[in-house]
């Protein structure tokens, strides 16, 4: 059974002249990581941000979990996790995930639970009543992950989970993000690593607000005839500009 | 509206408070601070103004009428008398002299037939014949009405108390006033309602913009907004919290006012503080729709001049708003701080309950209510 959670159509948005995403047509299933790929300025965080109802789309439409964008009815079974380091740097660690539980009306039995799975795998348990102001800048970005999934959410979206986090944490994740897939959870994430990229069940390349290609990691490396996914990116930009 | 997220949202205001200590302390000591050095300032009556006497009466066969007088005004502790001699060879300018070098705020002058004038009056007066006044002059340094005002009235009043004792000269008219309300009431009693609204909105008003404009900036009020969480449940929660904000403070101001300058609080202090809290909530939405048009909170804290000098000038929180000038009173019914203002006062000084107050607790509570919709639709708008 495939059911399509995110579906957009024709997604456009502008900013002025600037064309920051070109007629976006993405299907993701249930039980996906998707990674979203692209140099800097692709488009990435625009299209998260129009589907997550932060930014209005200039033309065309999105769909999650069979609601139109911007969702209400189903707002409770997303999770998103902002590029910059959206959390309150005043509060503690658990002051953050609780306030979150709070927006989503959290027991405090649920609450408790999730907050000591999510502190283990983000390696911050001891660190649970330090002001988020005091944390290192990698430990942040971790507290800003575990207050995305602490709803426990069937979709998240993730951009740049991973960036300024050690190689042992991300491992770590990696396998957090796997274990969403197998309980038919979700994953939306951006990444600039490639060997992440890899882990992804299906990639999008973005370039210039345009998805250039899509696929399974294998099959893209297979189409652009090379052996990595990095050069695979690159023979795909080249055709892209051709 | 969801109650519990509110709340979640108020919680995690004042949870952000209380882990900057500085800021805490600022919002207790601050208004602390305030009725404290506007009630030294302006709290006690005047005292020890300093005042010249230039006696020249020669006096009669009774003793002289100007030593009585001067006895009586040195009775009181308003005003410091020092006494001039007359030994000068022009002693009247000697007394203009001291006012001029500002040594003293004023002199008094009796001139020398003075006893002998006055008992010629009393017994032309007696007689039935006309009378022309004979006059104690007062050398006067203008420059502090309040003060002025003052020793003219002190003078005044030794000089009737005189003719009545010596002479049993009672006028047959005397204006007799009898207080209604605010009996031994002093200028504290009047102020320190209009502080403790001032400090609430001020602060208020500041927390509200800086927290916005911070949330803001750092991304967390898009992420707020990704969450089940709705622009009015924020704009709510963040009005509570504010609101409690205010609420600690006025009690503050208010056991200050107490229990440092006795001032009398006649009414219900809850009604004080209900008032407070409302003015607090609509504060806060000001502010949220002032932050709104800010990029940065310096932009923001520009907008604050641009209320607080009208609130402070206008709101009648110094002076009654019968001092404000006709063409600007519109101004005035328009600023929140002019009934929440006007409430407390009726309230702590006339003793009122919510019977006579509750038309500007309606208005304060429709102004609130306003802003907040309007604050709310100010984020809805910009999605
Ligand atoms: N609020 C905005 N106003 C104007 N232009 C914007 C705005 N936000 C993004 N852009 C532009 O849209 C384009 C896409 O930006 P976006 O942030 O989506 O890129 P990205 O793929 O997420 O990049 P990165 O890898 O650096 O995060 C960029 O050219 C950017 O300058
Ligand atoms: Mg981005």
């Amino acid at each position: 059974m495939t059911e399509d959670v995110v579906v957009t159509n024709a997604l456009t948005k502008r900013f002025g002249e600037l064309v920051a995403v070109s007629s976006l047509d993405l299907k993701i299933s249930r039980g996906v990581v998707y990674g979203l790929i692209g140099p800097n300025g692709s488009g990435k965080t625009t299209a998260i941000k129009v589907m997550n109802g932060l930014l209005r789309a200039t033309s065309g439409s999105a769909r999650l979990l069979d609601e139109e964008v911007p969702v209400r009815g189903v707002i409770h079974r997303i999770g998103y996790m902002p590029q910059e380091m959206a959390i309150y740097t005043d509060l503690t660690v658990h002051e953050n995930l609780e306030l979150f539980a709070g927006m989503y009306s959290m027991s405090r039995g649920n609450f408790e639970g999730a907050e000591k799975d999510l502190l283990e795998m983000i390696d911050l348990a001891e660190r649970r009543d330090s002001l988020v102001a005091t944390l290192s800048g990698g430990m942040k970005h971790r507290v800003s992950l575990a207050c995305a999934l602490v709803h426990d959410p069937e979709l998240v979206f993730l951009d740049e989970p991973t960036v300024g986090v050690d190689p042992e944490l991300r491992k770590g994740f990696w396998d957090y993000f796997a274990e969403l897939k197998s309980a038919g959870k979700t994953v939306v994430l951006t990444t600039h690593y490639m060997d992440e990229a890899v882990r992804c069940d299906i990639v999008g390349m973005m370039r210039l607000g345009e998805m250039i290609a899509e696929g399974t990691p294998e099959s893209l490396m297979k189409a652009a005839g090379t052996t990595t996914l990095e050069d695979a990116f690159l023979a795909n930009a080249k055709e892209g500009s051709v | 509206m969801n109650g519990h997220r509110m709340l979640a949202v108020a919680r995690k205001t004042l949870r952000s408070l209380r882990h900057d200590r500085r800021t805490a302390g600022f919002l207790i000591f601050m208004p602390l601070f305030m009725i404290a050095i506007f009630g030294y300032t302006f709290g006690g009556d005047l005292r020890d103004v300093e005042v010249a006497i230039l006696n020249l009466d020669t006096g009669g066969s009774d003793g002289s009428v100007a030593d009585a007088i001067i006895a009586e005004i040195s009775y009181g502790d308003t005003l410091k008398l020092s006494i001039l001699s007359d030994g000068h060879t022009d002693p009247l300018s000697t007394a203009e002299g001291v006012v001029r070098d500002a040594d003293a705020w004023a002199a008094v002058v009796f001139g020398q037939g003075f006893t002998a004038e006055v008992e010629e009056g009393i017994a032309a007066m007696k007689q039935g014949l006309p009378v022309s006044p004979c006059q104690v002059v007062v050398l006067l340094d203008g420059s502090n009405p309040n003060i002025a005002q003052a020793v003219v009235a002190e003078v005044t009043a030794a000089v009737q108390r005189v003719l009545v004792t010596e002479y049993g000269f009672n006028p047959p008219i005397a204006v007799h006033p009898e207080m209604i309300y605010g009996e031994g009431a002093e200028f504290i009693d009047f102020f320190a309602p209009g502080v403790m609204g001032l400090a609430a909105m001020m602060v208020t008003l500041m927390l509200s913009i800086i927290s916005f404009v911070h949330e803001r900036a750092n991304g967390t009020l898009d992420r707020l907004l990704t969450t089940p969480v709705t622009e009015g449940e924020i704009v709510g929660g963040y009005a509570l919290a504010f609101g409690l904000v205010a609420l600690v403070q006025s009690t503050v101001i208010l056991l200050a006012a107490v229990i440092l300058f006795r001032v009398e609080i006649v009414g219900s202090p809850l009604l004080v503080l209900l008032t407070i809290f409302l003015l607090g909530i609509g504060s806060q939405g000001l502010g949220f729709i002032l932050s709104s048009n800010a990029k940065n909170e310096f932009q923001a804290v520009q907008f604050m001049p641009l209320i607080l000098f009208p609130s402070i000038l206008l709101a009648g929180v110094f002076w009654p708003l019968e001092a404000v000038p006709e063409l600007l009173r519109p101004v005035s019914s328009f600023i929140p701080l002019t009934y929440a203002v006007d409430a407390c006062r009726s309230i702590m000084i006339r003793g009122w309950g919510l019977g006579e107050v509750w038309p500007q607790l309606l208005i304060l509570a429709g102004l609130a209510v306003v802003l907040l919709t309007l604050s709310a639709y100010s984020l809805k708008k910009r999605r």
